[in-house]
């Protein structure tokens, strides 16, 4: 089965399966889920612990493989690739946010954020470069190294990273998950705005309500499966979501 | 606590390993030194003791030179004395087949002793019972190729040929001498007309008597003049002079099995450095649930333990099994060493071994794990483990400085105002306090280095070899324990390669100053006997010679008295100046032109101790002409210049010694012709003249060359081992970083780098390592090479062997690389999903 997307949308899953494991230890994370995410459009993925949702990202964005299923980012169908051209892929189409330790310690904010281009070879757009340092409010804050920023900033330097590269999706696995309420609405914000401005297309992992209302759309994990989702959510609608979910 | 320890340690196995591999190196050669040392000591012991067994009383000279046949005799009738036999030796020069005599040095002649007497192993046929039989050992039959049943021929002292019928060959055993010269045996009464000898080295006795009281009898037979001891005794004295002998090659050995521990000792420290600073968290976990200071400690210290009690264990089979490599090489290279002996493996051997082993681990581990115990609680609850930083201290420059100012200062002392052997000894001191400043200071300086050694790397390979330049400089106190490792065995490297490079060139301007000619003919047994003036005769009429200076000389009371007194007994070696200007050496005051009768050149250390300068006199008592005054008229320097210290014109040595034979020949062939024609008619007038020895000055280069070259490949092999062991630590501290760094290498893969590309990455920093420590290296080892050479009293030729210096730069670089490999696998092939889940 080879599966393309349209234009509308950036990501699409189908069937998509994950086992891990062999035997008596098998634990199946992924059951087949189907799901696909709009290009330009800010999407939450949640579900209980153990649900499954970082296998998912990890699947979506070729950092693993998959068992079963297919996925195609952009043109490509990816389950297919190499190690090297899924790496190639990574590099042009894809962004990532993770919970901690985005950076690397030895680089400033700056050398960390133009990363990816530089892996790729390819020249920043000194005009996005300059809208993304501006809209993430760091430009005193550059040539810091990591150990000198806070979280918030932290995780603010690894979206600014994320974006530059301007990628067909940027995943991100509980970005906020290590911040206080305060920075976590920030990077939050920030990441609605690089939907809104720059029309970026988001996948984000969340425990939190209050970080899943600020997307344009919930998905819903349970036990591997994808059970129900929410447009434009409220805290108050994913947390009744989720109550209905765990009972 | 211990429970906790020791499932870490099981939980790294291959860490462990190699980490005490390090060690297991050290030891192994420590180990293996003994082990090598003591076989050889044993066996010998156990061929002396044999030997010893089949005599009662040996008898030799105290004071004479020889024990006389009627010595012998008067041995003979002392009562319970049933045999006595004297064994002589002296040159007896075997023919080749060519007709000339065989070696550069000729052979030993020995007396075979018959019967119970016999110590020589036959390998082939019988002992010579005739006057007509001889024997020669396996070694000089097999490379001359002569075999049992053929006619061999011998020169005796008086240059005349004997023809003998070869009827056994026989193992020199453990006699380097004999080994090295090759040796024929006779018949003791042949042996004594062939060689000349006044009378026996030694005579052997058995008798009826208990040992001690033939001795006795013995010694009070034949009054003063002789040592009379049993044959236990003598195997004890022979015994502990090879042992004294053995003793020397142990501690050289011992002295690059301590460079070695001394190595292993800081990759031992990187390693735990690094483990403590990787389990800070772990650690402040620990100190949460209640862990004391004292336990973590311990904790550290147990693990260094079980470490250092592994490799030593390893490290002792190691030794054992190099140990008996080596001597199972020395055998089959026919070496002076006891065949076939029992590798011995000592008590001696395996305390020290493991105690040296286990102190040095645990006290490498001292300094790391006081680090652990400064671990606060608190970190456990830190996210992020924090970078270690590295400020550079104010105590650490004060300290670096003061190493490296009384380094310097010593070393400078060393060149400049010290003499003789305590120079080179205080030079190796202020080297050795030098190498502690700038160990002290390599944390600092690493920064700077990285960035020089990187800023290639950083042009040419990308993203991949600026974080290998970031990642080379981010720990600077990790880098500088690995690279400084590299640094010793690099150092000495340098340092050697340059000193014989200097030897090479020193030697060769010597050569070219004192031995300015083509060719040399001397006498195979040496000074002392000559080469007959017809030769050099000869040599004039060759239509491909040149030119011909025949120098002679004779020793002679020489003393700088009035004239017209005795000079005494004081000896000096005196000569004739060439009439040939060419072959003169350079005057230091006066000059040759002014030779004539009545005249001598005096060496200038001569001209020293006797207070005399040009226009001064001296006397010499010769033989034809009694006892004359000379004037000096001129000095030459005796280091660079090979005529006799007393130097007469070449007519007048004959005047006062009467028509000597000449000592030596020189030859120089005539311009254009050929090297190998100019030889061949060298020799040809050479060949009638069996113990006429040719040699050319480029053999004579060849030799000393060869020489060097063997030198420089021994020491080579011997640091080698300290090398390996400092690329071990660079694998070791690689594998340490990756494993600290597999989220980043995971974030990175995430972000786009490639496999192959993290692979190089690791694999550039390992360069940058390599480079580095060998940069430091050689920079160390050519200025020690160069202020070594400074200590000698004679003028240097300095040479940095560039090539051979690049090489060690590369192979560094190389090894560095190839120590990256593992780690660099390690690190591409991990799942980044799995790696960004570890934290
Ligand atoms: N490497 C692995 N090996 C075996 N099982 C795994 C592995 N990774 C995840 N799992 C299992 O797969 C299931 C889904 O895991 P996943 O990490 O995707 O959950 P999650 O929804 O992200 O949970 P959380 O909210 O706690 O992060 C879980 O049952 C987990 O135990
Ligand atoms: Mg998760």
């Amino acid at each position: 089965m080879t599966i393309t997307t349209d234009v509308r949308h950036a990501v699409v899953a189908k069937g998509l399966a994950k086992i891990y494991g062999q035997g008596d230890a098998a634990v199946h994370a992924l059951r087949g889920v189907d799901v696909s995410f709009a290009t330009g459009a800010f999407t939450a993925i949640m579900g209980p612990s153990g649900s499954g949702k970082s296998t998912l990202m990890h699947c979506l964005a070729g950092l693993d493989t998959v068992t079963e299923g297919s996925v195609a980012i952009g043109d490509v169908e990816i389950t297919r690739l190499s190690d090297k051209q899924l790496t190639l892929l990574r590099r042009e189409r894809v962004g990532f946010v993770f919970q901690a330790f985005n950076l690397l310690p030895t680089l400033t904010a700056e050398q960390n954020i133009r990363l990816p281009l530089e892996i790729a070879g390819r020249q920043a757009d000194q005009v996005l470069f300059d809208r993304v340092i501006d809209t993430v409010g760091l430009r005193d804050r550059l040539s810091h190294k990591p150990s000198e920023l806070s979280g918030g900033q932290q995780q603010r330097v690894a979206v600014a990273r994320a974006l530059i590269s301007k990628p067909n999706v940027i995943f991100a696995d509980e970005p906020t998950g290590n911040l206080d309420s305060r920075s976590g609405a920030e990077v939050l914000a920030f990441l609605r705005r690089s939907v809104r401005e720059l029309g970026q297309t988001i996948v984000m992992v969340t425990h939190d309500p209050g970080a899943a209302s600020y997307a344009d759309r919930v998905v819903f994990l349970r036990d591997g499966l994808l059970v129900t989702e929410l447009t434009d959510p409220t805290p108050q609608s994913v947390l009744d979501t989720l109550l209905k979910l765990e009972a | 606590m211990l429970r906790t320890t020791l499932a870490g340690l099981r939980a790294h196995k291959l860490r462990l390993l190699l980490t005490s591999l390090a060690i297991a190196l050290g030891v192994g050669f420590i180990a293996g030194t003994f082990v090598l040392t003591d076989t050889i000591e044993v066996g010998f012991r156990q061929k002396f003791t044999a030997d010893a067994a089949k005599i009662d009383v040996a008898v030799r000279p105290a004071d004479d030179p020889a024990i006389s046949a009627e010595v012998l005799a008067k041995i003979r009738k002392v009562p319970g004395v049933v045999e006595a036999q004297g064994m002589l030796s002296g040159p007896a020069p075997l023919l080749g087949r060519d007709g000339k005599a065989a070696g550069n040095y000729p052979t030993t002649g020995i007396s075979v002793m018959t019967g119970q007497l016999n110590r020589l192993t036959l390998t082939g046929g019988v002992a010579p019972a005739k006057p007509d039989e001889a024997i020669l050992d396996d070694n000089t039959a097999k490379t001359r190729q002569f075999a049992v049943g053929d006619t061999i021929t011998v020169l005796d002292q008086k240059n005349v040929k004997h023809e003998f019928t070869l009827v056994g060959l026989f193992d020199t055993g453990v006699d380097q001498q004999l080994a090295s010269s090759g040796a024929v045996g006779f018949t003791t009464e042949t042996a004594r007309l062939m060689t000349g000898a006044k009378g026996f080295d030694r005579v052997d006795v058995v008798g009826t008597e208990d040992p001690a009281r033939l001795r006795d009898a013995v010694a009070s037979a034949l009054g003063a003049g002789f040592q009379v001891k049993t044959g236990d005794q003598l195997a004890d004295e022979l015994a502990a002079q090879s042992k004294v002998e053995i003793g020397y090659l142990t501690l050289l050995l011992l002295l690059f099995g301590l460079v070695a521990m001394f190595v292993s000792a800081l990759v031992i420290y990187n390693t735990f450095n690094i483990l403590v600073a990787q389990r800070t968290r772990e650690m402040a976990l620990l100190r949460c649930i209640g862990a004391t200071r004292t336990q973590i400690f311990g904790s550290i210290l147990l693990e260094s333990a079980v470490v250092g009690v592994l490799s030593s264990g390893i490290g002792l089979l190691l030794g054992l099994g190099l140990g008996a490599g080596a001597m199972a090489v020395m055998e089959a290279l026919d070496g002076p060493v006891p065949a076939g002996a029992a590798i011995a493996l000592t008590p001696r051997t395996i305390v020290f071994s493991v105690l040296i082993g286990l102190l040095v681990t645990i006290g490498a581990a001292l300094l790391p794990a006081r680090a652990a115990t400064r671990v606060a609680p608190v970190a456990a609850l830190r996210s992020q483990v924090e970078e270690q930083s590295f400020k550079t201290g104010v105590v650490r420059i004060v300290f670096a400085g003061l190493f490296l100012l009384a380094g310097a200062g010593l070393t400078t002392a060393g060149i400049t105002s010290i003499e003789g052997d305590l120079a080179l000894i205080v030079l190796m001191g202020g080297g050795g306090v030098f190498f502690l400043g700038v160990l002290i200071i390599s944390p600092v300086i690493m920064r700077p280095l990285a960035a020089f050694v990187g800023w290639l790397p950083r042009r040419l390979f990308g993203v991949p070899g600026k974080l290998a330049v970031d990642n080379a400089r981010r720990n600077p106190r990790r880098a500088a324990t690995t690279t400084v490792a590299l640094t010793i065995g690099v150092a000495l490297m340098t340092l050697i390669s340059v000193i014989t490079a200097t030897t090479r060139a020193t030697v060769k301007t010597q050569l070219d100053e004192q031995f300015p000619v083509d060719y040399m003919i001397s006498d195979q047994r040496g000074s002392e006997a000559g080469v007959p003036r017809a030769v050099a005769d000869a040599l004039r009429q060759s239509p491909e010679i040149g030119s011909v200076m025949q120098m002679r000389v004779t020793n002679a009371p020489v003393a700088a008295s009035d004239p017209g007194t005795d000079p005494g007994t004081g000896e000096a070696t005196v000569g004739n100046i060439p009439s040939v200007p060419d072959f003169r050496p350079k005057a230091a005051s006066g000059s040759f032109d002014r030779l004539e009768p009545g005249t001598v050149a005096l060496v200038d250390y001569l001209a020293r101790e006797w207070n005399r300068k040009v226009g001064d006199t001296i006397q010499v008592k010769t033989t034809e002409a009694g006892t004359v005054t000379l004037t000096i008229v001129a000095t030459f320097d005796g280091r660079t210049s090979d005529q006799a210290p007393v130097s007469v014109p070449e007519k007048e040595f004959d005047r006062y010694f009467g028509p000597l034979d000449d000592t030596r020949v020189f030859v120089n062939a005539k311009d254009g012709v050929a090297p190998e024609v100019a030889r061949r008619a060298v020799e040809a007038v050479a060949q009638p003249y069996p113990t006429a020895l040719v040699m050319s000055s480029t053999e004579l280069r060849g030799e000393f060359d060869d020489a060097l070259d063997m030198m420089l490949m021994i020491f080579g092999g011997l640091l080698g081992l300290a090398i390996l062991i400092s690329i071990l630590g660079i694998a070791n501290t690689l594998s340490l970083s990756v494993h600290e760094r597999t989220h980043e290498s995971a974030l990175l893969r995430a972000l786009g780098l490639t496999r192959p590309q993290l692979r190089r990455m690791l694999s550039l920093e390992a360069l940058l390592l390599g480079l580095i420590g060998a940069l430091v290296g050689i920079c160390l080892g050519t200025v020690y090479g160069w202020a070594a050479m400074q200590t000698f009293p004679f003028e240097i030729q300095f040479r940095a062997p560039v090539g051979q210096i690049l090489s060690f730069l590369a192979l560094s670089g190389l090894a560095g690389v190839l120590a990256a490999l593992l780690p660099a696998r390690r690190a591409s092939r991990a799942s980044i999903v799995g790696a960004l889940a570890s934290v």
